[in-house]
């Protein structure tokens, strides 16, 4: 059996170049903390905008447009939309559906000079709580249907000029709307919009007789394929359908993708730096120790043990450095990012989104860093010739 | 043999070290390079921009346009020389839908009168102004896209619904940086004939090119107090403010990218701090015979940080060299001709590559500080005693 040089040996030699040992451990704490915040943030952007659709939720928008924001509809094709089959009734018998109308207005951004932002603002039928169950009210109170009152996502207050609770702005020169109440959405990208009646959106921005999109609650996730044939197959009308799950996957793609190709390509760099750094120290480790090498292979530690050992020690390294990285960036959980979204135009306030296998994604490549940086150190220890070694 | 030599000589004492110490400059000094171009040809964009056009949009939203007869109007405004209006169009290729460009409807005569630096051959030129369905390209989208001049293409309308059919009449570059080089402008006449009555002459917005660029702020604000009590009440703008309130909605992706290319020097300077402390550790007993022989604690400071500038410098430079291929020819090509809507320029600047080797050089020195310092204060006796 292969004699092992024991664990306790490596991490001694590490405590006692605690210098150094640092040094290296916090350049792969380093990649493993920004590969695991840029996947992090990607996740965030793909769980902020897929928490909007609901699989039991079907929207519906003109052929060709790649958002609500570009589509119309005329408001006479919404009854149509509603009475496909699939759709869900209420008690007294009335479709659970409505059209919306999507616009964005350009506010100005606090704590900055001037800059100017796109903020979604979303004209919601009456019965919208039906089908979007997880909003609720936070402070104040929901607007009264059919008046020129708003609420805000909790995401909007306080990043916008004038755009806050119990204040007023303009949807159209001289129509102010007055923000009575906050709402939360489950963590969704509704959280960045505002939502006004959609009269009130359709007046103020000249939409007259058209919605964006019309969103229907299905009688179950099964019945989406016999409702979208229906919706779909008039030609004429010249609508797509989607669930709503897989629209806001497709909206959310271009920026998650985005982060995370920046995130990984920045990986890349960091991780070869941090590897010839480990490098550096293991080979200072090794020369340093050449006489102890040699005490140890003449011990009868055979050149495969000593192979091993000083690979243990570069991973026990890589480890340290990996969870310090993983554990400083879990913390960016609390930080939030507000960007805007390709693929909508909108900004939308995104987070961090913490999730095991990204982390054991980041752990497992600092580990993978260790062992690349530490093989040739490593090899080079094992040729050590223990009589030229412990007579130097 | 001097002081700067034996420094100089240090560096080639453990080669593989300072080959892999080099080498890890390099990357970072790399690195850092593509992140800062990431961020230069970012705002280039901003900084580039024509100081002398005036921008006017709809001033709630974006996504509504202006009435037409809102031209003659800002035509008489005092300062401004000349009017032309544009309206997104928004157009995907058929197949290639995940390719993001910009399709812009525009008047043609006016178009090239007050974007004077697209630079279009007379020919394709004329060809542009008298054909409706005509196309006016630019150079690095026909690359993306494979057209050349005297294709019919069929492109898919993403707000105005259904299929375009366009003739590629011309391919344009540019005098100036202001314009990228990735748009297909078409005529603003074939949209309009083609759209519903509630859309027709209508302007996405105005773009007024204005006599004397100082006075673009002042013009601004004549506008929008113009139509200040008109329904549609606008917002102007200088480019450049334009294209600054563009960046900043992805202020935070330009946020990160500068901080990670301040982490990377960061691990930079711990592989050449590491570095340079542990030859200092090696060397002890050296120091402390220099010292003996009559050499001043200033003397073994002086060796130790020259030597960490010799393997800064040494890294940058080997990084400079590594970057301007990767950045030119690379990811500077691919970017260019794939997301020219987004990197219009992606070039190495000079700036980025100044900075670049002054800040290897610099932090090479600062790393080297606290070796430094530990080297001084040895003690001749101790630092001879000792068994290296």
């Amino acid at each position: 059996m292969l004699l092992m040089i024991p664990l306790s040996y490596n991490v001694r030699s590490l405590i006692a170049r605690k210098g150094t040992t640092l040094a290296s451990a916090f350049g792969i704490a380093l990649v493993v903390f920004v590969l695991s915040s840029s996947l992090m943030l990607s996740g965030g952007i793909k769980k902020t905008m897929g928490n909007s659709g609901r699989p039991e939720n079907a929207i519906v928008l003109r052929k060709g447009a790649d958002s609500e924001l570009a589509s119309t509809i005329e408001t006479r094709q919404v009854n149509l939309i509603l009475a496909a089959p699939g759709v869900k009734k209420d008690e007294a018998g009335a479709p659970l559906g409505g059209g919306e109308v999507v616009v964005v207005i350009a506010v100005e951004k606090i704590g900055t000079a001037g800059q100017i932002s796109n903020v979604q603002v979303r004209g919601v039928s009456d019965n919208v709580l039906k089908m979007r169950p997880e909003v609720k009210i936070i402070e104040g109170r929901f607007p009264k249907p059919g008046t020129d009152e708003v609420m805000l996502g909790k995401s909007v207050r306080g990043r916008y000029t004038g755009v806050d609770f119990n204040s007023s702005f303009d949807l159209k020169k001289n129509r102010a709307v007055q923000v009575v109440g906050i709402f939360e959405a489950g963590g969704s990208s509704f959280e960045s919009e505002v939502w006004a009646s959609i009269d009130t959106v359709r007046s103020s921005f000249g939409r007259e007789g058209l919605v964006s999109s019309v969103t229907v609650r299905l009688e179950s996730p099964a019945k989406y394929d016999a409702f979208s044939a229906t919706v779909e197959s008039d030609k004429q009308l010249g609508l797509e359908s989607f669930r709503e799950s897989a629209y806001y996957a497709k909206v959310s793609s271009g920026t998650s993708i985005f982060v995370s190709a920046i995130g990984i390509v920045i990986t890349v760099f960091f991780s070869i730096g941090a590897m010839i750094g480990a490098a550096i120290t293991m080979y200072a480790a090794v020369a340093q120790r050449r006489r102890e090498i040699g005490t140890l292979q003449a011990l009868g530690f055979t050149r495969g043990a000593v192979l091993t050992s000083m690979l243990i020690e570069s991973m026990v390294l890589a480890a340290f450095g990996g969870v310090v990285g993983a554990v400083a960036s879990l913390f960016m959980g609390f930080v939030k990012v507000s960007m805007m979204n390709f693929a909508t135009w909108q900004e939308v306030t995104f987070s961090f989104d913490p999730d095991p296998a990204q982390i054991a994604v980041a752990l497992l490549m600092g580990g993978v860093m260790g062992v690349l940086g530490g093989f040739f150190p490593a090899l080079s220890a094992s040729r050590t010739n223990p009589v030229i070694a412990m007579r130097a | 043999m001097n002081l700067a030599t034996l420094a100089a000589r240090n560096v080639l004492r453990n080669k593989l070290r300072s080959v892999l110490t080099v080498l890890g400059v390099a990357v970072a000094i790399l690195a850092f390079v593509l992140l800062r171009t990431v961020i230069w040809s970012w705002t280039v964009a901003a900084e580039y921009a024509a100081k002398d056009r005036v921008a006017t949009r709809h001033k709630i939203t974006f996504i509504n346009p202006l009435p037409l007869r809102y031209k003659s109007q800002i035509e008489q405004v005092p300062g401004v020389s000349e009017v032309t209006w544009a309206t997104w169009f928004g157009a995907k290729h058929p197949t290639r839908d995940q390719e993001f460009f910009q399709s812009i409807a525009v008047d043609p005569k006016s178009f090239l009168s007050v974007y004077s630096e697209v630079i279009v051959p007379a020919e394709q030129r004329e060809k542009w102004l008298g054909n409706r369905q005509g196309a006016l390209v630019g150079e690095s989208l026909a690359k993306q896209m494979g057209w050349k001049v005297g294709d019919r293409i069929t492109l898919t309308g993403t707000i105005y619904p259904g299929d375009w059919q366009f003739d590629v009449d011309g391919i344009y570059t540019v005098k100036r940086s202001s314009l990228d080089k990735a748009t297909l402008w078409m005529h603003w006449d074939y949209l309009n004939d083609s759209v519903s009555p509630r859309q027709k002459d209508q302007a996405g917005w105005y773009l007024s090119r204005i006599k004397n660029a100082g006075d673009a702020a002042t013009v601004a604000k004549r506008i929008d107090a113009l139509f200040d009590s008109q329904d549609q009440q606008t917002l102007s703008m200088d480019e450049h403010a334009m294209n600054a309130s563009f960046l900043g909605m992805f202020s935070a992706i330009l946020k990160a990218i500068d901080v990670v290319s301040v982490v990377i020097l960061l691990i930079m300077m711990l592989i050449l701090g590491n570095t340079i402390a542990m030859g200092v550790r090696e060397r002890t007993n050296e120091y402390g015979m220099l010292r003996a022989v009559g050499f001043l604690p200033k003397h073994i400071g002086a060796f130790v940080l020259l030597e960490a500038v010799v393997v800064g410098l040494l890294g940058g430079i080997l990084g400079l060299i590594f970057a301007y291929p990767v950045v030119e020819k690379g990811v500077g090509r691919f970017l260019e001709e794939n997301m020219g809507a987004m990197f219009p320029y992606f070039h190495m600047d000079a700036s980025v590559a100044a900075l670049a080797l002054l800040l290897s050089v610099a932090l090479g020195f600062l790393a080297a500080l606290v070796p430094a310092y530990r080297a001084m204060q040895l003690n001749v006796v101790d630092s001879l005693r000792r068994v290296g």
